[in-house]
């Protein structure tokens, strides 16, 4: 998904491509036709690499610098999880009151629904007295280490236009994902793999699909790189059969240099960047195979997260994540779409819970034992919460937009604390609302941008990830 | 790491240069300015600014406007603002308030406000005040101002030009002190026109014959014959299909396949046609309103329908049906007018004059519409069709020929039909259940309307609102409607469905939790076709016989049984009723309440797939008369009953007649002969269409479907074209109107956009937005001239292409010096020819073309090519999708061909910057990343294709490796290797060899079991690397 690309507006491209080049491109080129340039390079300077990709300074001096984001698509109950409402469970059975659903509108269930007490109890950990429930006993060893937003709010009831918001900040499609404008902004560390990744570990793709991580009309290198955690990561990583290391190193330096002579022909520098998109293709054939072999942690930290090698799992997606947050990926997100309980309310979310919470708690304690905490962002929710009324019989609940609660931890993020309250029923945020516009605010301004100024200019309009919204939630900055 | 192709936005560096002479602080570099007669340009250089730094405050936009003023019009920028002080006095840039803001040091009275803005450099003030010396004249935006025809500039070197297009190109080359480049050599020449407008590169053969043929024209031959190829309408219809965000799924969460292809196969035929691009619009925009439009005209109105649709469950259609309208504003917008309207949406735009009513008064025009999908046939199946309808009406006709007493034989029959129960429809809540996700609408005759979420497997139940006096049987209607498959009256696919049981409930009216089931004792139905196995579509994974059937099936209780209604294509869409009376009729003194289960379980396994088999409109009605039956006449004759004989039209009295005959016994043989032309009916296919229907518009304050503001009337904004006097303007009036002689951007849209396809880059580089915050354009005369000359030349595409390709700009070499890379990095003067890596589409097509494996096969249902299969399972996907490979050839089909789902875009075309079609795209990012390196490497097909290269290489290649390498070489590149070139594969030719020589294992692996199983493997190396190479995917 693309439509455009105004990157290099006001920049010479031969700069863009030589500077590139010689940054990035382990080959040695020869007599390449760029050498007059190369040598206008030496007197103008030489700036730093400024290919799309290539590392790129943001607006002030940033707090997080690589993204992880665990999105918990379906819509998880805050419920359930994070936001005790013992009002709610004195009031289970009842109808809920009237005012209180004036011009609401829900998905599955009639406004005359009743109240549904919660499924689970609460207790207060860490020194942050901090309220989880008992279905993520690990996240509650944590609790020291992440902020609680329990005032989330945001515009859609439905699923796809929920994920698109929270992925995009719009419910249209065409606008360019969380990741991709972090990538627009900042570039990526890593020479040999994408600078966004993206995962899939839950029941089912995430229902806004390939959207959620699309450029939309930033260019296409923004996308988000779909991993896989079993056979290849990367499409067409490995070589075709009969096609071993030695004959497509033969090739690629056959192709190079046939390549070269062509540029030495033509004098376009759009074939010295083919040249250096194969290289690089080549090293990711090497290195994401060995990013992504988590047989290589040792025992420890695999019985941190719950792994077993060789089973995909979520918890092993998240070690992955951390394996290439260390090699300089930029934005890895987990979508793991699971947590839509209309009906099984108990059952599923106590399963989800199991398979997810010891993971999300190991990636704090690894990421902080390795020094990474502290620069980087984890963003852990879904695309809305679920009705205080029940759905179905006694054991479901509907998707709810008023009020949600997600949890960020490190890159600047205040740790230790709950912000926002929602009502005694858990319906609307009362006190310190944050819409999904004022979470990608906030996400920016720790990335180090003003969200206002970080725009692209598409038909005729310099649009940003936040439109004409956002507020930056600095209660929760450390 | 990944490389976004070098084409930016910069403004051309000499549009600056007219102002160095302003501007102490210009850049060394800049050439000295030619002596100008006026220094500053309006529409070049002072909107733009204005458009930047004040509109978003200042301009045509009243709700946020500040200080009452606005700098958009001279009569309002010259008025006393707010303040007192006009903010501009023509002449008096020291007296003009807008200079003092701009230049005061006072940080609360500096323009533009901090918050909002960077402040105007020294450069762009001076503009400004440049601008107001000299008398602030305001024009009009250069693309609201219908292009007239420029004069043909006088150039430096008149031989060089071939056609107008040159001079205008020279012209500004001459400007430059530049030259134009040498043509390009023959090869390059014909690979690069065989690209450009078939997609496909030339055979050796076709360039061998170029090569040979010296007549004069020989150039002008192949640029008549190219265009006439079937291939070109794939090419250039591609193009289009961006525009029209054509994909075979619908998107969201679902993204179910879709039924589109006669679309995207009409759109390749239009082209291929040349039918020009005004018609083309319009048949797109208002086919269905055309006098008697035939198939083709509807089947074009599936470009507005091409938008995508949320099915998930628990959402409220019509939101999305606005979404839709929307994404239908956006594409009509970008696709035809060139220009932004989706800030129109929510609130007036707030650069180009399109007020928030303005939209809302486009919009009504697509409102007024039905989301149809109607059976469509090939041109054969019409035929049988149309002979099927020819000879049931010859045998009616003997029959009335035959056995002349018929008429009053039919008036006997007629008068004695005993009139039917009086029926009480029974209206009821829609989904109180509130489980399924699935969405009742309740119409004006009580029937109720599914949409949304279709599950496949499930239970409705629906309670009547009001109590009946008394109930002895009740009835369900089964009736049509344009928003179900085929009219309907079911969900399916093919509008059919299946009732897999029905059950009634009653309760006294005062005591309504009393419900009791009432036994049915009888069903009876106006279609029972015998027992039928569900469709393959339907398989629910039980292993079970699952069956459809006549009416007692769905009394049965069971499960597996259904009623169904499919009697065939061509008579099944249409209205059905069943009748079920009660063992005992119930009353009760306080009334009867009703409960109606109407059990669905004859769908398929996958609700995120087509496989539902639901109702889709229906009524429920009941009587207290005993012994009610459902009448066995079917809805048309019925229909047609209902008006006395002698003013019923020819085809009431055909309705009527068509039933009367089946009832009379002796006529069974006719009947019969007509049943089995039935059954000969084609299948066809479905298309999704436009149907006109008549809706309250309202303005959507915000651009939200819950907050209607005043009602709108359909019409047409006024600062384009003048809208047409029609008092009451219709959708075929606003094609029309889009499409106007005098429309300023439509026909500018398309020949810009034409011009990118071409050069990469269009003469505006803001191809979708040609309104005032668009790049001005590097040559206005050129885009002018070429629009004009487009319409005059009767909106014809190959007249405008040969036009352009017979242009000595296009014919230009397209190697560069560093001296020109430097000076013109984006090639927007044309000193030399494009050189521009090929659409995704194209690449593919390339590769199978040079490897031998393109199946050229024209049009049809879209191929599914070989694909890693768990994408299309979750969690990759959010539902399994079906991917059944293509077999034999057809995996080769041309990627134009390719199943797109929007939501798992087929990830060879993806890596090369295809769009997905989720919205309307005119202009495609071309990047350049090692994605693509991995997907041309290693890919399964391309390996196929690299393989397939050896084997004809070796068997037509020649028999010598110089042969032979020259040969592969041609098929990818069509010129032949340079001694270096032939050295680097000669080379690796050995080396591989070698190896394989040695490695029998490897060379067998590679080869795929070929025979000389080294020597293929060797080749196919080298016929890897070829199909690498930039070149191979590079027009040049």
């Amino acid at each position: 998904m693309n439509c455009q690309d105004r990157e290099y507006r006001g920049r010479n491209p031969i700069d863009v491509s030589r500077r590139w080049f010689l940054g990035q491109c382990g080959v040695g080129l020869g007599a390449m036709a760029l050498r007059e340039l190369m040598a206008a390079d030496a007197v103008a300077g030489s700036p730093a690499a400024v290919g799309p990709m290539s590392p790129k300074t943001p607006h002030f001096a940033p707090k997080a610098k690589r993204v992880l984001f665990l999105f918990m698509a379906g819509g998880p109950s805050h419920l359930e999880m994070f936001d005790e409402k013992p009002q709610l469970a004195k009031f289970d059975g009842t109808l809920p009151p009237a005012e209180l659903l004036k011009g609401y509108r829900s998905a599955f269930i009639n406004p005359d629904a009743k109240l549904l007490g919660p499924k689970f109890k609460f207790a207060r950990h860490g020194r942050s007295g901090t309220q989880v429930s008992e279905l993520l006993p690990h996240t509650a060893g944590v609790v020291d280490e992440i902020a609680v937003v329990k005032g989330m709010c945001t515009d859609s009831f439905n699923h796809a236009p929920g994920q698109l918001m929270m992925s995009t900040g719009s419910m249209i499609f065409g606008r360019p994902s969380l990741g991709a404008w972090t990538c627009y902004g900042l570039g990526s560390e890593a020479n040999d793999l994408p600078g966004f990744i993206v995962f899939s570990t839950g029941k089912k793709g995430p229902s806004g699909g390939n959207s959620n991580w699309g450029s939309g009309f930033l260019p296409t290198v923004y996308q988000g790189v779909q991993f896989r955690t079993g056979g290849d990561p990367v499409l067409y990583l490995s070589n075709p059969d009969g096609v071993d290391q030695a004959i497509q190193r033969d090739s690629l330096d056959a192709i190079h240099a046939l390549d070269r002579h062509r540029l030495d022909a033509m004098g376009d520098p759009e074939i010295a960047t083919r040249i250096n998109s194969y290289e690089t293709a080549y090293r990711m054939q090497m290195s994401a195979p060995e990013a992504m072999d988590v047989s290589r942690e040792p025992r420890h930290v695999l019985d941190l997260y719950g792994v077993e090698p060789g089973k995909a799992s979520f918890a092993g997606t998240c070690l992955l994540a951390r394996r290439l947050l260390e090699r300089g990926v930029r934005f890895v997100e987990i979508f793991h779409e699971a947590w839509d309980q209309h009906g099984n309310l108990t059952a599923d979310l106590k399963a989800n819970c199991a398979e997810t919470d010891r993971a999300c708690a190991a990636l704090i304690l690894d990421l902080k034992q390795r020094g990474m905490l502290e620069d980087t962002l984890v963003v852990w929710g879904g695309e809305f919460g679920r009705t205080p009324m029940v759905q179905g019989g006694s054991d479901g609940r509907d998707h709810h937009p008023n009020a949600f609660t997600m949890w960020m931890a490190g890159g600047g993020v205040k740790p230790g604390i709950s912000h926002g309250v929602t009502d005694d029923l858990g319906f609307d945020v009362v006190d310190q609302k944050v819409h999904v516009h004022d979470l990608n605010a906030t996400i920016l301004h720790l990335l180090g941008f003003d969200h206002t100024r970080l725009t692209y200019r598409f038909q005729g309009r310099d649009f940003r990830l936040t439109d004409v919204h956002g507020r930056v939630v600095s209660e929760i900055l450390a | 790491m990944m490389i976004d192709r070098l084409v930016g936005m910069r403004p051309l560096g000499i549009a600056v240069a007219l102002l160095a002479g302003l501007v102490a602080s210009a850049p060394a570099d800049e050439p000295e300015p030619a002596p100008a007669a006026r220094s500053v340009r309006f529409g070049r250089d002072v909107r733009p600014l204005l458009n930047d730094k004040c509109f978003q405050c200042h301009g045509p936009d009243e709700s946020h406007r500040k200080g009452k003023l606005r700098l958009d019009s001279f009569d309002a920028a010259t008025a006393p603002a707010a303040t007192g002080f006009p903010a501009i006095v023509p002449g008096d840039p020291e007296e003009s308030e807008l200079i003092r803001r701009l230049t005061t040091d006072d940080p609360d009275e500096r323009m533009p406000p901090a918050k909002h803005g960077d402040p105007l450099s020294a450069k762009e003030v001076e503009i400004l005040r440049a601008w107001v010396a000299d008398g602030a004249e305001y024009e009009g935006h250069w693309a609201f101002v219908p292009p007239e025809r420029p004069a043909t500039p006088e150039v430096s070197r008149p031989d060089w030009v071939r056609n107008p297009i040159d001079a205008f190109i020279l012209r500004k080359l001459d400007e430059e002190g530049l030259t134009p480049s040498p043509e390009a050599d023959r090869t390059t020449l014909i690979r690069r026109l065989s690209l450009d407008l078939t997609g496909l590169p030339p055979s050796i053969a076709e360039v061998d014959a170029f090569l040979a043929d010296d007549r004069a024209d020989a150039y002008e031959r192949l640029v008549d014959r190219l265009p006439e190829s079937p291939h070109y309408g794939e090419r250039w219809g591609r193009v289009w299909l961006d525009a029209a965000r054509y994909a075979d799924s619908d998107g969201y969460e679902k993204d179910k396949p879709r039924f589109v292809y006669f679309y995207r196969d009409w759109v390749v035929r239009a082209f291929n046609r040349d039918l020009p691009y005004d018609r083309f619009i319009v048949e797109q925009v208002a086919g269905d309103l055309l006098p008697n439009p035939d198939q083709d005209q509807l089947v074009a109105t599936g470009f507005l329908r091409n938008s995508m649709i949320n099915e998930e469950g628990g959402i409220d259609p019509e939101q999305f049906r606005v979404e839709a309208l929307f994404d239908r504003m956006d594409a009509i917008g970008k696709a035809v007018l060139g220009l932004t309207t989706s800030c129109a949406q929510c609130h007036t735009h707030k650069f180009d004059p399109i007020e928030h009513t303005d939209y809302y008064r486009m919009f009504a025009f697509l409102n007024d519409t039905d989301e149809a999908a109607v059976a469509v046939y090939t041109p054969e199946e019409r035929r049988r069709r149309e002979e099927i309808l020819r000879e049931t009406a010859a045998i009616e006709e003997a029959l009335r020929r035959d056995h002349p007493d018929w008429a009053d034989r039919m008036r006997s029959w007629e008068s004695s039909r005993a009139p039917g129960p009086d029926w009480t429809v029974v209206r009821t809540d829609v989904d109180a259940n509130n489980g399924t996700g699935q969405k009742h609408t309740m119409q004006e005759d009580g029937s109720l309307l599914a949409s949304g979420y279709a599950p496949t497997i499930h239970v409705d139940t629906f309670t009547a609102l009001e109590p009946v006096p008394a109930v002895a049987a009740v009835r369900l209607e089964l009736l049509n409607d344009p928003s179900l498959p085929l009219n309907g009256p079911g969900r399916s696919t093919k509008g059919l469905f299946a009732l897999t049981d029905f059950r009634v409930e009653v309760a006294p009216g005062d005591r309504p939790d009393e419900w009791k089931e009432a036994k049915i004792v009888r069903a009876t139905a106006d279609v029972n076709p015998p027992e039928a196995e569900l469709e393959p579509i339907f398989d629910d994974r039980s292993g079970k016989r699952r069956v459809t059937g006549p009416i007692d099936y769905a009394i049965d209780g069971k499960v597996e049984t259904a009623w169904g209604i499919d009697i065939g294509q061509g008579r099944r869409n249409v209205p059905r009723q069943a009748v079920f009376a009660l063992a005992e009729p119930v009353s009760f003194p306080s009334g009867v309440r009703l409960r109606f289960r109407l059990d669905q379980r004859h769908g398929g396994w996958n609700s995120d797939d087509n496989q539902n088999n639901n109702l889709g409109r229906f009524r429920l009605s009941a009587t207290a008369a005993p012994d009610a039956t459902a009448d066995p006449v079917p809805a048309a004759a019925r229909e047609a009953l209902a008006v006395a004989p002698e003013g019923r039209t020819p085809d009431q009295a055909a309705a009527v007649f068509a039933h009367f005959r089946t009832t009379v016994p002796e006529w069974k043989e006719a009947n019969d002969r007509i049943d089995a032309l039935w059954k000969t009916h084609p299948e066809g296919a479905s298309q999704l269409v436009l149907r006109e229907r008549k809706r309250v518009t309202h303005r959507l304050d915000r651009g939200e479907f819950l907050k209607p503001a005043e009602v709108v009337e359909p019409g047409m904004p006024s600062f384009l074209n003048p809208p047409p006097s029609t008092p009451n303007p219709t959708r075929l009036d606003f094609a029309e109107w889009l499409v106007d002689r005098e429309a300023p951007t439509t026909a500018r849209a398309i020949v810009n956009r034409v011009w990118q396809a071409y050069f990469g880059i269009g003469l505006t580089a803001t191809s979708e937005d040609l309104g005032t915050q668009s790049e001005p354009p590097s040559h206005p005369e050129l885009l002018d001239w070429l629009a004009v000359e487009f319409m005059d030349g009767g909106w014809s595409f190959k007249r405008l292409h040969r036009l352009i390709v017979g242009s000595n700009a296009y014919r230009q070499a397209s190697s560069v010096t560093p001296e020109l890379l430097a000076m013109d990095p984006y090639n927007r003067l044309l000193a030399r020819g494009a050189r521009v890596r090929a659409d995704a589409e194209i690449v593919r097509d390339v590769v199978l073309e040079a490897g031998g494996l393109l199946d050229r096969t024209l049009g049809g249902p879209s191929v599914t090519p070989p694909a890693p299969m768990f994408l299309f399972e979750p969690p990759a996907s959010y539902g399994p999708k079906s991917w059944p490979i293509a077999e034999g050839s057809a995996k080769y089909r041309r990627a134009l061909y390719t199943f797109r789902f929007r939501s798992i875009p087929y990830p060879v075309l993806q890596a090369f910057d295809a769009p997905n079609g989720d919205f309307s795209c005119v202009r495609r990012s071309r990047s350049n990343t090692p994605l693509q390196a991995l997907a041309l490497l290693n890919e399964p097909v391309a390996m196929d294709a690299a393989r397939s290269l050896a084997a004809l290489t070796l068997s037509e290649g020649g028999a010598s490796d110089d042969d032979r390498v020259t040969y592969a070489f041609r098929r990818c590149l069509a010129r032949r290797p340079t001694d270096a070139e032939r050295q680097v594969l000669t080379d690796l030719l050995r080396k591989q060899s070698a190896r394989f020589a040695a490695d029998a294992d490897a060379a067998a692996k590679l080869s795929g079991g070929s025979e000389n199983a080294a020597e293929h493997a060797s080749w196919t190396v080298v016929s890897r690397v070829l199909l690498n190479l930039d070149e191979t995917i590079t027009k040049e």
